[in-house]
């Protein structure tokens, strides 16, 4: 039996050569230093890097600075008693560029609750998380707005998504939206969720369901390690990725701090689906730097040694390396770091101009017809506000 | 420049207080917005606490070891210069912990919360539910159901319509006496004659044998220990006209208290009033009036029993010559007032004052004493509450009034002190029937008891 | 034609005016659904609108609203209602609280049809009557028809709707027979429905109960009491009007449902009659209701269920307040 691999603590150096056992499975491209080093299973994946011009590698760089940004600007809002809580992304960009990256602009998008580089590189405002995480909205934003760009709202409930996902999917095929064979046309559908929730019923009937129905879709897995405070290898006693395998579904498993390879395994994955060919999986192996959300406290449970092993791993780092080793200079850097601070900026100065919620709303949008036992609590509601001095506070 | 306060904020989702562990800023210190300020810990963990803020540290407002709940102040920092170097002008305040709407500031958790009451503004009564019918409580069906009563038949006073169990009881004690009565017109006919059949007739054939009669002795004793008194004259006739009726009529009496207070009310309010300023105005008045309206009720009590040769019969009389006995000097007299029942109250008052004096006077004539249909008798000028009187000469009811004094009295459920007097009434019951007796006593009584009744 | 039958007809209907409308279940391809409903369906519209899922209730609720975020208006069938628990997080974390969530951005026309309820002598989990969660979860529309015509009628109705609905039918009303009227629509699909005129007391119930109470009302009269009989036809939201109306003339009530008493539909529209029609009431609101156990080997069904007797107990009770 394959035996997970956990990192090991005490030897941080082994890391690279210890996750997982046998290597000729994962897919990297960039070793954690930067350099070109393809995997064995990172072959069949290089032309579509090799295809990727400047602007888009830079891009990659630029998506990955600005969030790690704003990520640590939600959680100083926090500290200061802007928002309720904030789940920070810090470790996983890579895996979030990258896949988000590789998804067309017909694509439809489900996130789980901690991909907001993906919601933004998909056209959301970032603010309108910080909106979800300061009280006032249970979703943020409208995936039927175009510029929105089919980006469904956070999921609390884990893995709950994955059945939304692989319902519309199958929608995509009933309705001939996919496999006509027509990349810029066909229609897939990407949902990202975590090895914590691998272990949800849900997901493993949405892989059931996907598979049954050969859903255009791609499960994208990022296996962080951790589920607050519960170790992937509580989850399971075999790699995430065999899992989805196990279902019939074509699964990989990419280094997930590598945003060169998260990229080319979506893209791949993404258009063989959209082609026709069935759902596809992606396991990308990365690190919750931070923990869970701003309640958590990681010193409970893991150790500084094994963070700051992964944080020798780290994706940005390791793209810089790459592209200082590609001639980008001083000053490209300086400016993806200036286009970071003033999203950093923007998001303080718009979070903490946010306003309240008039009580009203509590009543809006139960359901899509009106309903008379709603609408007769309101009125009461709004008599017994009246009914005091003063007026409704 | 002006000075911001930095709240300690709910870090972890519910937390009420925390810990300062070490301040990283002194007073004095340059801080640029998201420096580390202090590190806390909360129950769940530590934390570094960023600032809000640029600017310069006024005040530590906890120190290292202090516990602070959420919503305190901890820091003051003295606003220098805009905190988004390359963003708007728009400066970084903290919010108050009491956000637009009222509601719990979001980081600010729910001890920032205080428990408050609000006033509400004096409510206004709502109207009671439209259902079809009666508005009343259920206690209240159930009450109206035990007493009998029907609901539709109330007047409500409740503030939104509904019917009180005041009402319920107040239309209770009048029912039981006005149920399914009328009260009738008196009528173009005088004199009404009812036969009574035979068989009747003869089973109230009086006893055959009067009980003996003690023949007088005219002597007085030596020793003065017995007086003999003759008997003649007006003693004579009263007291044959006394065993021919007692001997007779079948008497039964029957007699009920009740609080007189409004009548007392009112004779006082007559009393003062200017159309009663030359009459005499008693409780005897307003007695002769209820006498009159609830012989009009129950006619039968305003009749005779008149034997004939070819049977008896029972004359109904559609007028009141109404007798009031009198203790005059020459003995029992028992003028009567003719057709009292056409009499305005201050007519009324007038002939009873006139009748009076004149007994008084004895100048009662026989013309005056004869033809009376029904008799009151005044005991309670005598402080008696009740009696049983022998009815008038040819006539089938005579009331008893008692005196009226303070009594304890039962008055919306506490024993309070009221004017309270015991009418009585014997009856001819060959001519009276049980429940016409007590139904007329009560009228009577009903009538003292609520004198505008007679505005019926 | 049969309550099933009629089922079948609107849902065919149903489909035949959008080709949005999927119906998706176990079993309700070939088989036609273990109560014939959708039988000649998929023959007529194809797997890909009649569409036998894999065996996971879950998986059948979120796929649907997975289709319904792609525009479609998928019909559920729960095989039974025991079997509705494994999709109750879907129903009510997610479908319930969809459109709430987008703030009106997403409608969520989801119908989930459950056969519900007891009288046919099957094994545990297959005579639940578990309707009072769905009618206690905000965001969800839950209704149930007693008879033929309800049921054509009311599952049309039910699709079209842009919210989500609970669609309760009640399987021991399946096979009996009962008039449709194909061309027009008696009432609308949250209104409640007054069955029998009477004077004395006013009987309310929903689904199979109907029929229940339609008898008991006939052997009252027999005995000299007249009984008014309501179907609730929708549990929520809650058609008072007529119930306040018959309540106001008979000043008695009693609620009948085979669903455990506890926290039911019945204590719910009890409570609110109660109040609203408190200065017209003779006597309190009863209920009559299934026991507060699990239900019960079917054996003893019979005992547990309440009948004609069991309800005319609670008239004789409230007629003798």
């Amino acid at each position: 039996m394959e035996s997970v691999t956990v990192p090991d603590p005490t030897v941080p150096d082994a890391l690279d050569a210890s996750l997982p056992v046998d290597d000729t499975e994962l897919v990297r491209i960039l070793a954690a230093d930067g350099s070109v080093a393809p995997t064995p299973a990172a072959e069949q994946y290089l032309p579509l890097v090799d295809a990727l011009p400047d602007a888009e590698l830079e891009q990659f760089y630029r998506d990955m600075v600005s969030i790690r940004a704003f990520d640590r600007q939600a959680t100083l809002l926090q500290r200061q008693g802007q928002l309720a809580l904030w789940p920070p992304s810090w470790g996983q960009e890579a895996a979030q560029v990258g896949s988000a990256r590789a998804a067309r602009t017909q694509d439809h998008v489900f996130p789980s609750y901690r991909e907001h580089v993906v919601a933004r590189i998909r056209g959301v405002d970032p603010v309108d998380i910080i909106r979800l995480m300061r009280g006032l909205t249970h979703g943020g934003w409208n995936p039927y707005d175009p510029k929105n760009g089919n980006t469904h709202i956070y999921t609390l409930v884990l893995g709950a998504q994955t059945l939304h996902a692989t319902g519309l999917a199958m929608g995509l095929a009933f309705d001939g939206k996919s496999g006509s064979g027509d990349p810029d046309r066909d229609e897939a559908v990407i949902v990202y969720y975590g090895d914590g929730a691998s272990s949800q019923g849900d997901v493993h009937e949405s892989m059931v369901y996907a598979a049954s129905f050969e859903a255009p879709e791609v499960f994208f897995l990022q296996n962080n390690q951790w589920a607050i405070s519960v170790p992937v290898a509580t989850q399971s006693r075999s790699p995430l990725f065999r899992r989805s395998a196990g279902y019939g579904i074509p699964s990989v498993q990419v280094d997930g701090n590598d945003v060169l390879a998260s990229y080319a395994v979506t893209r791949a994955a993404l258009d063989e689906a959209r082609a026709g060919g069935g759902p596809q999986a992606v396991e990308a192996m990365t690190y919750r730097m931070g923990a869970h959300t701003t309640s958590d406290d990681p010193t409970k449970y893991r150790t500084t040694a094994e963070e700051q092993a992964w944080g020798r791993r780290d994706p940005i780092e390791r793209m810089r390396a790459y592209l200082e080793g590609r001639g980008a200079g001083a000053s490209f850097f300086a400016e993806a770091e200036a286009e970071a601070q003033a999203l950093a900026d923007d998001t303080r100065v718009r979070t903490n101009a946010l306003g309240g919620l008039d009580a009203d709303q509590i009543f809006t949008n139960v359901y899509s017809e009106q309903h008379p036992l709603v609408e007769e609590e309101r009125r009461w509601f709004h008599a017994y506000e009246a009914s005091f001095e003063g007026g409704a506070s | 420049m002006s000075t911001q306060k930095f709240l300690l904020p709910d870090v972890g989702e519910g937390l009420t207080e925390a810990e300062i562990v070490s301040w990283r800023v002194a007073p004095g210190d340059t801080v640029e917005v998201d420096d580390v300020l202090v590190e806390i810990e909360t129950a769940k963990s530590l934390v570094e606490l960023p600032s809000p803020f640029s600017g310069t540290v006024g005040e530590l407002l906890a120190g290292e070891g202090d516990t602070v709940e959420v919503g305190s102040a901890i820091i003051t920092i003295a606003d220098g210069a805009a905190s988004a170097p390359a963003a708007t002008a728009a400066p970084a305040t903290v919010p108050e912990p009491e956000a637009p709407g009222g509601a719990v500031l979001v980081g600010y958790g729910s001890a920032g919360h205080v428990a408050s009451r609000r006033r509400p503004v004096k409510a206004e009564a709502r109207p009671a539910g439209t259902s079809a019918g009666v508005v009343a409580k259920p206690p209240i069906r159930k009450l109206a159901r035990d007493l009998g009563v029907d609901l539709a038949s109330v007047t409500p006073s409740g503030a939104s319509g509904e019917v009180t169990r005041d009402d319920v009881v107040k239309h209770a004690s009048q029912a039981s006496v006005f149920r399914n009565i009328e009260t009738p017109a008196w009528g173009e006919v005088r004199e009404e004659t009812i036969p009574v059949a035979a068989e009747e007739s003869d089973a109230v054939r009086p006893a055959a044998s009067a009980p003996p009669v003690e023949r007088a002795q005219p002597t007085e004793s030596s020793d003065g220990r017995e007086e003999s008194i003759p008997v003649r004259g007006v003693r004579k006739a009263v007291a044959s006209g006394m065993v021919r009726t007692a001997y007779s009529a079948p008497h039964v009496t029957v007699w009920t208290d009740v609080d007189a207070s409004r009548t007392m009310e009112l004779v006082k309010r007559l009393k003062s009033s200017p159309d009663f300023a030359d009459v005499k105005v008693s409780p005897l008045l307003i007695m002769a009036r209820a006498v009159i309206w609830a012989a009009r009720r129950t006619p039968m009590v305003n009749a005779a029993w008149v034997d004939g040769d070819d049977g008896a019969q029972i004359r109904l009389h559609h007028y009141v010559n109404l007798g009031i006995a009198a203790a005059t000097p020459r003995g029992l007299l028992v003028p009567n007032i003719k057709d009292a029942q056409d009499m305005s109250m201050r007519e009324l008052a007038r002939a009873l004052q006139n009748l009076t004096t004149t007994a008084r006077e004895g100048k009662s004539t026989p013309a005056d004493q004869k033809g009376g249909t029904i008799t009151i008798t005044n005991i309670g000028v005598f402080g008696m509450d009740a009696g049983t009187p022998i009815l008038n000469g040819g006539e089938a009811g005579i009331i008893a009034l008692g005196t009226i004094r303070q009594k304890p009295w039962v008055v919306d459920g506490e024993v309070r002190p009221r004017w309270v007097t015991t009418v009585a009434g014997s009856f001819d019951h060959r001519v009276v029937d049980g429940d016409g007796m007590s139904r007329f006593v009560a009228d009577v009584a009903s009538i003292l008891e609520e004198p505008a009744l007679l505005l019926d | 034609m049969s309550l099933g039958k009629a089922l079948n007809a609107g849902l065919r209907r149903a489909m035949e005016q959008s080709d949005r409308v999927l119906l998706m279940g176990e079993d309700i391809g070939p088989l036609g659904g273990v109560f014939r409903v959708t039988e000649g369906l998929q023959a007529d519209f194809g797997p890909r609108r009649v569409i036998d899922t894999p065996l996971a209730e879950s998986g059948i609720i979120g796929t649907a609203i997975g289709l319904a975020m792609g525009g479609f208006r998928p019909v559920c069938e729960i095989q039974f209602d025991g079997f509705v628990y494994p999709g109750f997080d879907q129903i009510t974390s997610q479908l319930a609280k969809l459109t709430y969530r987008h703030e009106g951005a997403l409608q969520m026309p989801v119908v989930i049809r459950i056969p519900y309820g007891g009288h046919i002598g099957a094994i545990e989990h297959h005579q639940e009557s578990p309707e009072a969660y769905f009618a206690h979860t905000p965001g969800l529309r839950v209704v149930s028809p007693s008879t033929p015509n309800d049921a054509y009628w009311m599952i049309q109705e039910a699709i079209a709707s842009p919210d989500p609905v609970i669609f309760f039918e009640p399987k021991s009303r399946y096979w009996p027979k009962g008039e449709v009227d194909l061309d027009a629509s008696a009432v609308p699909l949250h209104a409640s429905r007054i069955l029998r005129r009477g004077t004395d007391v006013t009987l309310v119930g929903h689904g199979a109960m109907v029929s229940t109470l339609i008898q008991a009302a006939a052997l009252a009269e027999s005995e000299g009491t007249s009984c008014e009989v309501i179907d609730l036809r929708s549990l929520s939201p809650v058609d008072y009007g007529p119930i306040l109306e018959s309540v106001g003339r008979t000043g008695r009530m009693v609620y009948a449902q085979e669903a455990p008493g506890f926290v039911s539909v019945g204590s719910e529209i009890a409570a609110t009659v109660a109040e609203r029609a408190f200065y017209s009431l003779e006597a309190p609101v009863l209920r009559v209701s299934g026991f507060d156990t699990p239900f019960p080997a079917a054996n003893l069904e019979g005992k547990y269920l309440p009948d004609a007797d069991r309800i005319l107990e609670a008239v004789d009770r409230t007629m003798a307040y």
